[in-house]
């Protein structure tokens, strides 16, 4: 136990706080599991609160959450000792059904969570089963305060992502509870969705008193609306600490695989290498601004003109011999639309020309609906247009079978688990090659599951595997497939950060042996780091075919298409950089460009040979 | 080729999913459909029943007419209709065959026809009474009649998850499709095709099944958590739940005409054998 720990726990013996929740030695062991999950987790979490509970993949996060409305013990009979209160009921004398009255929880797939066909009777069915009488009441009420504005007979399946997690929301606020529980909310949604759902939750908590737990792996929403961060590791809570202070302890996320934001990361990497930087790092982005404003000041200079780390790919190198070459894939006039349940033609893409060429990182980005995955799956021949047509290597689409457009083309599943269609995925990655009767293919198979990491997994079945791991099998089925244009459907989504960054890696490699690759994605660090070429879509046309910076200078054309710079951009942005930074390196490259030369000046003029500057005026803390 | 090409993309996995969602709960405008679903109980335990022990040609026909217009005016979907059609048609027909085959004449035929007539009145009755139910009607009108809870759920929840479970076999089927290989040949009337589509049709189940299993741990804990079970031993909360249920001059009038039209007919046919 650190010296720290100690003294918080000593506090909370004597102080008289409220606490709406107090564990104590708290430790459960599944059925049928040898190691403990929660391994005699203490802490304590305040009334109207907002905290944050963040570590990395088996530290127990969820598993601690349900221990809160009582699924742990009363539902998952493992080993179960310690005592856990909530809302002043212990949890071992109280059932699920008496707990949930004080804790509404929302998972991480919601979706499995709407149990009724619409949405009015979803949002009041536990008001329902609880046996009030106003029971329609309380669900219109709830899906006010989750401002779900549809109608109360819709269906479920026709709602969106955001509206489904809205009426997730709604279903656990409908009994009024003290505490909502938000597992991930950012993990499933769109950037924009994201957003409102946190400001949701804030209103939640500032104007209804409600206590609100997220396990969130994004540092930066944790910085910008939590109050309060818990690190869990290996099955303990290895701290409970304010928001700021949380994200300072850099050492310590690293070890758990959380990364700060990017300011902070910025901010830190550049004391690492000049040794310069004021007493505190910034972790939202105002703060940034206010602090590297303070650096320029103090240091006498600026960065707003320095060259970047590195040029850009450019795509244009080939120059004008590009034009002679036949595109891989050529769009003409393509018009796609598909009926929906209301036997209404839901029109999906309207008059769209497009052409790929060698060598092309596409980002085809847009809010949901805009029509990138039906662009996609017409690039599979899974769909056909309605009209124009679409020419992949010359042949048309409409004259061919996906079978055999799958020699060309590999489209890779947003959802993985729809990509295993056998027992292993060993088994799944071979399937193409064995279908086609490839010779030695396992030995290439070899290669491949060593590629992706996935030597010791190989065996398993595909379901059973963590998100980031599925996640890498399904590129490598893709890859397997020896394709020469990949199709990636959000890549990144739904993973935390230290796998993004490890799928980023892989899609850098892709290049190597791939003409074109094109992936739908909402990730905006994908795209600034990775993508030669973006498309903007909405509302089924494309709004802009260019460059990185072609788009993200253009601030009317993101808010149009929903879309939310990377944090390092939005600062270098804000602090007059031109050119912009796209990445948290490059930024800290070129800030280190000039303050070692200001260092020098500096250590000249005081006589001092090394050694730490920190200039004391804390503007942050 | 071409013509096959196009029935193809209109019969889509897609396609079947708003098909059956429409035959679910497309028609809740239908005079049909704001009947409470007791009277419909009642009315279906007669015209369902029944027609088994009427062994007169014209009651029978009588009673298939009135089911003709009750199935107009509920309004279902083309692909019932169809399915209906191609079940009477496939059994007129073999019937035809195997009378010829065994050298029977119009006396053997006859009966079954009969037989045939019956099955379509209640085929007919029953296509009137459950299209006219949305499957929430359905749950609490059993739920209403003293079926056990879980079994009115479970209609209920089946429903709502029939729409993701197709989407997600519509998934696994393209997985197949975008790494298998499809036979070179189509084969004497497209054999080789249709077996390829139907083995594939087949194996995308086994990962369907699999990730049903998965899903349906949050789904049971969000239950608990709801108080599905909490509710289970109160019978306030079933009281709760069918209070909005109750019988119209809708119902009354329905009923009337449903009785009277049997009386009329019965009496006619009377009249028609003496």
């Amino acid at each position: 136990m650190t010296e720290q720990e100690v003294v918080h726990r000593e506090v909370a013996a004597v102080d008289h706080t409220d606490y709406i929740v107090s564990m104590d030695e708290v430790t459960f062991t599944y059925p049928g599991s040898e190691e403990p999950v929660l391994n005699g987790v203490s802490l304590q979490i305040k009334r109207g609160d907002f905290v944050a509970v963040i570590g990395g993949n088996g530290s127990g996060k969820s598993t601690l959450c349900k221990t809160l409305n009582g699924l742990i013990p009363h539902y998952y009979v493992g080993d179960f000792a310690g005592s856990v209160t909530v809302n002043g009921l212990n949890s071992l004398e109280c059932d699920v059904a008496r707990l949930s009255r004080h804790v509404g929880y929302v998972y991480q797939d919601f979706e499995n969570q709407l149990i009724r066909p619409t949405v009015l009777d979803d949002a009041s069915f536990a008001p329902l089963n609880y046996g009030f009488k106003d029971y329609l009441e309380r669900g219109k009420r709830a899906l006010q305060l989750t401002d779900l504005k549809v109608d109360h007979n819709e269906y479920i399946w026709q709602l969106s992502g955001g509206q489904k997690h809205q009426l997730a929301l709604a279903g656990a606020v409908s009994l009024d509870p003290e505490i909502l529980i938000i597992d991930e909310p950012v993990a499933q949604l769109d950037p924009c969705h994201a957003k409102d759902i946190y400001d949701l939750l804030k209103n939640l908590n500032e104007r209804h008193g409600k206590t609100i737990i997220v396990i969130e792996h994004h540092t930066e929403f944790i910085a910008e609306y939590c109050k309060e961060v818990i690190l869990m590791d290996k099955g303990r809570a290895i701290w409970s600490k304010p928001v700021k202070e949380a994200l300072r302890e850099l050492e310590q996320l690293k070890a758990s695989q959380i990364y700060p934001p990017q300011v902070t990361q910025a901010a830190s990497l550049i004391v690492e290498t000049s040794e310069v930087g004021l007493n505190s790092y910034p972790v939202r982005l105002e703060e940034a601004v206010r602090y590297f404003e303070q650096l320029a000041e103090t240091i006498g200079t600026t960065v707003a003109g320095t060259a970047s780390a590195a040029i850009p790919a450019d795509r244009e190198v080939e120059g004008e011999s590009k034009t002679l070459i036949p595109p891989v894939i050529e769009m003409d006039h393509i018009k796609f639309s598909y009926r929906t349940v209301t036997r209404q033609r839901k029109v999906v893409l309207k008059d769209v020309s497009v052409s790929f060429q060698r060598g092309d990182l596409v980002a085809l980005v847009g809010n949901n609906g805009a029509g990138k995955s039906s662009l996609m799956r017409l690039i599979t021949g899974v769909t056909k247009p309605e009209g124009g047509y679409v020419r992949v290597k010359g042949t048309n689409t409409a004259d061919t079978s996906p079978e055999e457009l799958a020699n060309t083309v590999t489209y890779i599943y947003q959802n993985p688990e729809e990509m295993f269609i056998e027992d292993s995925i060993r088994k799944d990655i071979e399937f193409f090659l064995k279908a086609r009767r490839v010779e030695g293919y396992q030995q290439k198979v070899d290669e491949i599951v060593e590629t992706f990491g996935l030597t010791g997994l190989q065996h398993r079945d595909g379901r059973l595997l963590s998100g980031g791991q599925q996640r890498r099998a399904s590129l490598a089925i893709g890859v397997a497939m020896n394709p020469s244009i990949i199709l990636l459907d959000e890549p990144t989504a739904n993973l935390d950060i230290a796998t993004r960054k490890d799928i980023t890696r892989l899609l850098l490699g892709l290049n190597q042996h791939v003409e074109t690759v094109i992936v739908a994605t909402h990730d905006m660090q994908l795209v600034a780091e990775w993508a030669n070429r973006v498309i903007v879509m909405n509302e089924g046309s494309i709004v802009r075919d260019g460059t990185r910076e072609s788009v993200f200078e253009d601030s009317e054309l993101l808010e149009l298409a929903g879309l939310n710079a990377p944090q390092i951009m939005e600062l270098s942005r804000k602090l007059n950089m031109s050119p912009l930074s796209y990445t948290v390196d490059d930024f800290a490259y070129r800030w280190n460009a000039v303050l070692p030369e200001h260092k020098k000046h500096r250590d000249q003029e005081n006589g001092i040979e090394s050694g730490q500057e920190v200039i004391e005026n804390g503007i942050c803390s | 080729m071409e013509y096959v090409r196009k029935l193809m993309d209109r019969v889509s996995v897609e396609g079947v999913k708003i098909e059956l969602l429409n035959t679910a709960y497309g028609n809740g405008n239908t005079f049909l459909a704001k009947l409470d679903p007791r009277t419909l109980f009642a009315w279906y335990l007669y015209f369902g029943i029944a027609p088994w022990f009427i062994h007169d040609v014209v009651l029978l026909i009588g009673l298939f007419l009135f089911m003709t217009v009750t199935t107009i005016m509920s309004r279902v979907s083309p692909l019932i209709i169809f399915i209906l059609c191609l079940g009477l048609l496939s059994q007129a027909g073999y019937l035809l065959v195997v009378s010829w085959i065994f050298g029977g004449g119009w006396d053997t035929i006859l009966p079954l026809l009969v037989l045939t007539t019956k099955l379509s009145v209640i085929s007919m009755a029953s296509i009137t009474v459950f299209c006219s139910m949305d499957p929430e009607k359905l749950s609490d009108g059993l739920l209403s009649i003293g079926v056990p809870k879980q079994v009115s759920f479970g209609i209920a929840y089946g429903y709502r998850m029939l729409p993701s479970l197709l989407e997600e076999y519509h998934h696994i089927f393209l997985s197949f499709r975008l790494r298998g290989v499809a036979p070179k040949r189509h084969g004497i009337l497209y054999w080789r095709s249709i077996a390829y589509f139907l083995k594939i049709a087949v194996l995308s189940f086994y990962p369907l099944i699999l990730s049903i299993a998965k899903r349906t741990r949050t789904t049971v804990e969000a239950l608990e958590a709801k108080g599905f079970s909490y509710a289970y031993q109160s019978p306030e909360v079933k009281k709760n739940k069918l209070s909005y249920m109750k019988f119209t001059i809708r119902d009354g009038l329905f009923i009337t005409v449903s009785a009277l039209y049997v009386c009329l007919l019965y009496l006619f046919t009377a009249s028609y054998t003496f």
